[in-house]
Parts: structure tokens; C-alpha cells; sequence
């Protein structure tokens, strides 16, 4: 069945389409119930499903983490809600320690078949801890499985395979773009691949890599620059790990330019881990040196400096034209 | 709307407390209507409904206070005020609806190794430094990669010899002309002498090389055709458009004279020179110098006297005519003095039979050989 849908619709779409294929899965976290979440991205789940399987539960992520590990060990499949990523932090414990290493931990005998969903990101003008990008620290993570989605499709269909995967998956939802963009969804139950990139244009010039809600200043920069003469690849990493470097890199060796766009603070993100690893496998592919545009390496301003905080469209066409002068 | 703020009542009121309901839970109010008495530091005041609509709540009783801006009601069904998050605004999309469209993995086009020209920054630096064109060089290093060795012998080369210049321009167009030809086409040539004692002095050679051509592909129309290889299919013209070859400092220009089945000695000179002239000014359109359905080579006004002109496909003939000279030829069993041009007919072996190209050139010797047209 077809369904016009935005981003945050299109979770809902997922999670309402999975729970009804699978018994197992039941859902958790602050507000997801009654309210239907804060941003609405569990709205009627409640009344499909009733208590049983979408519960409210105390503000205590710590508790959210622990019991949805308890839970998928157990043979359920927990989707817990932290209601914004920057309170995913009391929760870290139970996700680094004990979700990411069960399997290994136990040879096998137990996985964990957990998805974490938090909103994440600027640009809504919310107060702090509300706005933070910190999905590097948990890529940094062996054993989890990080995930962005940046449509609507796209978010249905990966959401689809996070449930479905039989190990831990922090989905990260940007909430800039929840609702900036509206796509028709075919609610046909089909998922997308894990760990892999999606090429969003083709281009033979310069490649930009990018995740998230910055895939909409990306796409913007690459329609100027096509104007320019400048034709852009534009790859959308969405699985921040495991990291899909071979379509990276494919593209880099074709247009032997790089530039990385993320929101997150530039020091130990996921931008210079990208660029290591082309740099290490693509040297002599490259014409011009690497270039990041990327948040600051401070602390995420409220919402009056937002806006000079997340990188923009003429950042990213800046950079570019930088690195295309490069001889 | 569907909450109903104490709306500021003026005078920087930061409060009012409710004196009376004058509607209750379930009822249809209309827009103006009053719904709520409340007094306030200095007044009683009526407040009117915004909107028509059913009332689903009452926040307060009579008695208790309000502050500005805080939810007086709640009316039923509408949902605008929710904004899908309790902090900050969440951007709203402008109601297009698009299609996502992407690959997974890497584009089609990235798929495409590119292997050459591989280098180190440091081999670019070397490379710049030296004035060396990386994308001239053949890699020896690891997976064929340029290596400093690789800069360094060609910057040697460029030393003792100069550096190698690229075919620019019409030099460029006819090396690839002719490579492409190499390539395709399948050429018999075959040479002939012709007798022209007869003609009157001053008589154009060029017109009358032009006009046996014409005669040439008026009695084998099959010399006047476009040959396609890849689609092994040829197109007869209605038309002979002459090729003329013209050599000039800059290279090889090819002008096309048209329609020369139909056009008078006068004419043909005409344009023949204005041809001529505008290649020697460079002044050319680029449309005069296409659509040659056969070519002639008059190679003679220089030097040489045989040739194996080459056939620019799709053209599948091409005439080349030597240096005039005079022979002694055994004429009614008398050894004779005469004027004698060669002639060298160039045809593609694919499309032409030996046969046709023989008839071809009979029709061309039997034309020269008038004494007038």
C-alpha cells in the first residue's frame, strides 16, 4: 500500500508494518504510548497494539537500556525510544557494555536483537542537549551497528532491516528534516541493506559524502554546482557503521576529489575516519587533498547561533570549489 | 485553533481570575460569543469565542486564576496547534511529494576503473616541478603507478630532444580522420594515364577533373554513395558533392563544391575560388567543409605523379591526379609526343566491385579525353 509520507511518518509506517509481521516485538520508552511519542513517531501504535507491546516508562534510560537488553536476550525484539540522543547518555552503560558485546560475550549462545531509536541533530531551535550530533562515539563502538537515514524511503526501508537485524542497531533519525520532505512510500515490507551507502547522483567531478539531515545542503550544493559546470557525486553514507567504504572509494577513484559534509563537531568524527581510511586505500586516486565541512569543536550553541554552527550550502560549495582549484 | 489562551486583556495584566463560564463542556459556540467573564486587577471583562466550534474542555473553575497566555479551553477535532515536538519547531515540508531515487552502493559510472596516470602527491610535485604531463607517462611503479624514475626519464627526454608537441586544430582532425580510415576501410587503388594532347591551350584541368568525375558517378552512381560499416548499409545521393582537397600552411582542408552533376564551367569556377580563398583566410564555415559524398586530390599542382589517395569514410572513392607531362607515346604506329595526366582512383573494396571502379574509371578517361566539353 502506498502512502505519502515525511520522514518521521515513514518510522511510523515501519514500526507499525513490523510489529504487525512480528509478535515479538514490542516497543518502549518515555511518552511512546498514550502521547505517541514527542515528535509523534509512535503515534496509534498504542491502540494497534495496546499496553503489552508499546509501553510508557519511567524517565530512566538507564532502566530503558537494561530491560530492552533483558528483553532481546530473551527472545523479544525491543525498539526502545530515547526521546533525544542527548539523553542517551545513562543508558551508554548497559548499550556499550553489556548490548554490543552479548554476543561475543556469550559465543553466540544469546544476540541481541535491539534497535535504540533517538532523534538527533540541530537546526529546531531547541535548547540544549536537544541539538547534539554524537554519532561517532557510538560508531566507535565494536558491535553496534549505527545507522542515518536521510528520506523518507530510505528511513522505511532501513528502519525494516534494523528490526529485522539480530544484533544490536542504534537508529539515529534526524529531526531537522522529520518532516521537510515528503515521499511516496510503498509500505511493501521490503528493507534496505544494512552497511551500505546509497548514491544519490551520479557525477564524475568531485565526491561528496555525507549523512543525515546535511544530505539536504548537500543535494542543494550539488544542483549550484551543477550550474557551475561542476557535476557532483553525492553519496549518502547511512550506515555509519559498519561503514560501506568500498562505494567510497569507488567513487573517489573515478573523481579523485573528497569532500565530507557532516553536522557533528569536526575532532574524532566519523569525516576524519572516512578520510583515513581514503587516504590510506585511494592516495594515488587523489587529485586534490580531502576536505571536511563540519560542525565546530565546541559545545553546540542554543538556538540564536544555531544556524552559524551547522555547516551550510555555501560551506560545502566553497569547499569544493577549493578543492577543485587544487592542482 | 484548538487551545484558547487567556488572551493579553491589556494594560500589561499578567493575570485574570475567572468570575463566571458562561458556556460549558459540549457545547457549540459560535465566533464572538461570550464564553468567559474574568476580573482582572481593574475590571470585569466578557471575553468572546475566536471561533465557531464544539468546546472539549474547560481549564478552571470560577474562582481560580489565569495567567496571559496560558489554555482557557480546549476545542474539539482540530489538531493545527500540535506541532509534533515539545521543543523548538520542527521544519514542515512545502507539500511536494518527490520520488527517492538512488543506488545502493556506488554509481554505474564509478564502476569504470580508471587505471592511468597514478601517482603520489610527491610524484605530482616531482612532475610539476619538471614541467612533466603525468597523463603522458606509462607508470612502472607498484600496480603501474608513476614513479619519481618514470618523471625524472621523461624530463631527460624533454631535455635532449624538446619536449613533444600535440596535434592541435585541423593537423588533429586529419590524423584522426585518417586513422579512423586505417581502420575501416578496405582501398584498391588503381592508376591510370590519360591522353589530354587534344585540349586547347588554357584549358581549366581542374574543371575538367571536376566534370569527369561527375561523368565517372553519373554512369556508376555507386561511387557516389555513404557507406555505414557498423550497419553495413549504404546511402545513394542524388547529388555529387566534390571533396577538394587544399593544402595550405595550416594543413589539409577539404571544402565541398556542390552539386557538380548540374553546374555550369562559370559557376563552378566561381565557387571553386571562393572556396579557395575563404580556406586561405580561415574564414571557412565549418558547413562547407562537410557532407562530401567523393573527394578529388589534385596533388599535381606541387609534384608526384602516382599516388594511394586515402577514402575518408563514410565517402567510399576518392580521385587523385599527378603532375601533367609529356611522354612519348606510340600513337597510329608512330612514337608521338603527347601530354599525358595521371590519374590514381582510390575505392573502398566493402561497397565496390573491381568491376564497378573499372567502368568508373572508363567514364572518367573517356571525358578527359574529349578535346572540348
Amino acid at each position: 500500500m502506498k502512502h505519502n509520507a515525511c520522514l518521521l511518518e515513514a518510522v511510523n509506517l515501519a514500526l507499525m508494518s513490523e510489529m504487525r509481521r512480528d509478535e515479538e516485538i514490542v516497543i518502549l520508552g518515555e511518552d511512546i504510548g498514550v502521547n505517541g511519542g514527542v515528535f509523534r513517531a509512535t503515534a496509534n501504535l498504542r491502540d494497534e497494539f495496546g499496553l503489552k507491546r508499546v509501553m510508557d516508562t519511567p524517565l530512566a534510560e538507564t532502566m530503558i537500556a537494561g530491560v530492552s537488553i533483558g528483553m532481546a536476550s530473551q527472545g523479544l525484539k525491543p525498539i526502545a525510544e530515547i526521546q533525544f540522543m542527548g539523553f542517551i547518555f545513562p543508558a551508554l552503560e548497559h548499550i556499550v557494555c553489556h548490548a554490543a558485546r552479548l554476543r561475543n560475550r556469550t559465543r553466540g549462545r544469546l544476540s541481541c536483537p535491539l534497535v535504540i531509536r533517538a532523534p538527533f541533530g540541530g537546526g529546531i531551535h531547541a535548547p540544549e542537549h536537544h541539538s547534539e550530533s554524537t554519532e561517532a562515539l557510538l560508531a566507535h563502538i565494536p558491535g553496534l551497528k549505527v545507522i542515518v537515514p536521510s528520506s523518507p524511503a530510505r528511513a522505511y526501508g532501513l528502519l525494516l532491516a534494523a528490526i529485522r537485524d539480530p544484533d544490536p542497531v542504534i537508529f539515529l533519525e534526524p529531526k531537522r528534516i522529520y518532516r521537510s520532505q515528503q515521499q511516496e512510500i510503498d509500505d511493501n515490507g521490503i528493507a534496505l541493506p544494512l552497511g551500505r551507502c546509497f548514491t544519490l547522483r551520479e557525477g564524475a567531478d568531485i565526491t561528496l559524502v555525507s549523512w543525515g539531515a546535511m544530505i539536504t545542503e548537500t543535494l542543494a550544493a550539488a544542483d549550484a554546482l551543477a550550474k557551475q559546470g561542476i557535476y557532483c557525486e553525492v553519496i549518502d553514507v547511512a550506515s555509519i557503521s559498519p561503514l560501506d567504504l568500498d562505494t567510497i572509494l569507488a567513487s573517489v577513484r573515478k573523481t579523485g576529489r573528497l569532500v565530507i559534509i557532516h553536522e557533528a563537531p569536526r575532532t574524532g568524527g566519523v569525516g576524519a575516519d572516512i578520510s583515513a581510511s581514503v587516504a590510506e586505500q585511494a592516495l594515488v586516486d587523489l587529485q586534490a587533498p580531502i576536505a571536511r565541512v563540519t560542525g565546530y569543536d565546541t559545545v553546540m550553541p542554543y538556538f540564536r547561533l544555531e544556524k552559524h554552527y551547522l555547516p551550510n550550502c555555501q560551506d560545502i560549495i566553497e569547499a569544493v570549489n577549493q578543492t577543485m582549484e587544487f592542482v | 485553533m484548538k487551545y484558547f489562551k487567556l488572551p493579553d486583556l491589556g494594560e500589561g495584566l499578567p493575570e485574570a481570575e475567572i468570575t463566571e463560564w458562561h458556556i460549558k463542556e459540549g457545547d457549540e459556540v459560535t465566533t464572538d460569543q461570550i464564553l468567559v467573564s474574568v476580573e482582572t486587577a481593574k475590571a470585569i471583562i466578557d471575553i468572546p469565542s475566536p471561533q465557531t466550534g464544539k468546546i472539549a474542555h474547560l481549564f478552571g473553575q470560577s474562582g481560580d486564576t489565569i495567567h496571559t497566555g496560558e489554555p482557557l479551553l480546549e476545542f474539539e477535532g482540530n489538531n493545527e496547534n500540535d506541532t509534533g515536538t515539545v521543543v523548538g519547531e520542527i521544519p514542515q515540508a512545502s507539500g511536494v511529494s518527490t520520488h527517492d531515487e538512488f543506488f545502493i552502493g556506488a554509481a554505474p559510472s564509478s564502476h569504470h576503473l580508471q587505471t592511468e596516470n597514478k601517482a603520489t602527491p610527491a610524484v605530482r610535485a616531482l612532475a610539476k616541478r619538471l614541467g612533466i604531463d603525468i597523463s603522458q607517462l606509462q607508470g612502472s611503479g607498484t600496480n603501474n603507478h608513476i614513479t619519481p624514475r618514470d618523471v625524472e626519464k621523461a624530463a631527460q627526454l624533454d631535455k635532449a630532444h624538446g619536449k613533444s608537441e600535440p596535434l592541435r586544430g585541423v593537423r588533429k582532425h586529419m590524423a584522426l580522420a585518417m586513422i579512423k580510415s586505417h581502420e575501416e576501410v578496405v582501398p584498391v587503388t588503381i592508376n591510370e594515364d590519360v591522353n589530354i594532347d587534344s585540349w586547347p591551350a588554357g584549358t581549366d584541368i581542374t574543371f575538367r577533373l571536376i566534370h569527369a568525375i561527375a561523368q565517372g558517378c553519373k554512369t556508376v552512381p555507386e561511387f557516389n554513395v555513404w557507406f555505414d560499416g557498423e550497419s553495413l548499409s549504404k546511402r545513394l545521393h542524388k547529388t555529387i558533392d566534390l571533396g577538394v582537397a587544399v593544402d595550405t600552411e595550416q594543413g589539409l582542408f577539404v571544402p565541398v563544391l556542390r552539386d557538380i552533376g548540374n553546374r555550369n564551367q562559370t559557376d563552378l569556377r566561381k565557387g571553386l575560388n571562393l572556396l579557395r580563398e575563404d580556406v586561405k583566410k580561415r574564414t571557412i564555415p565549418a558547413k562547407e567543409l562537410q557532407g562530401a559524398t567523393i573527394t578529388l586530390s589534385n596533388f599535381g599542382t606541387i609534384a608526384g605523379r602516382y599516388a594511394n589517395p586515402i577514402i575518408v569514410p563514410p565517402q567510399v572513392a576518392i580521385l587523385g591526379a599527378g603532375v601533367i607531362r609529356k611522354e612519348a607515346i606510340v600513337m597510329d604506329d608512330k612514337i608521338q609526343i603527347q601530354r599525358i595526366i595521371p590519374l590514381s582512383l582510390s575505392f573502398d573494396h566493402r561497397v565496390l566491385t573491381g568491376g564497378e571502379a573499372a567502368h568508373f574509371l572508363l567514364a572518367v578517361l573517356t571525358d578527359l579525353q574529349q578535346k572540348k566539353i
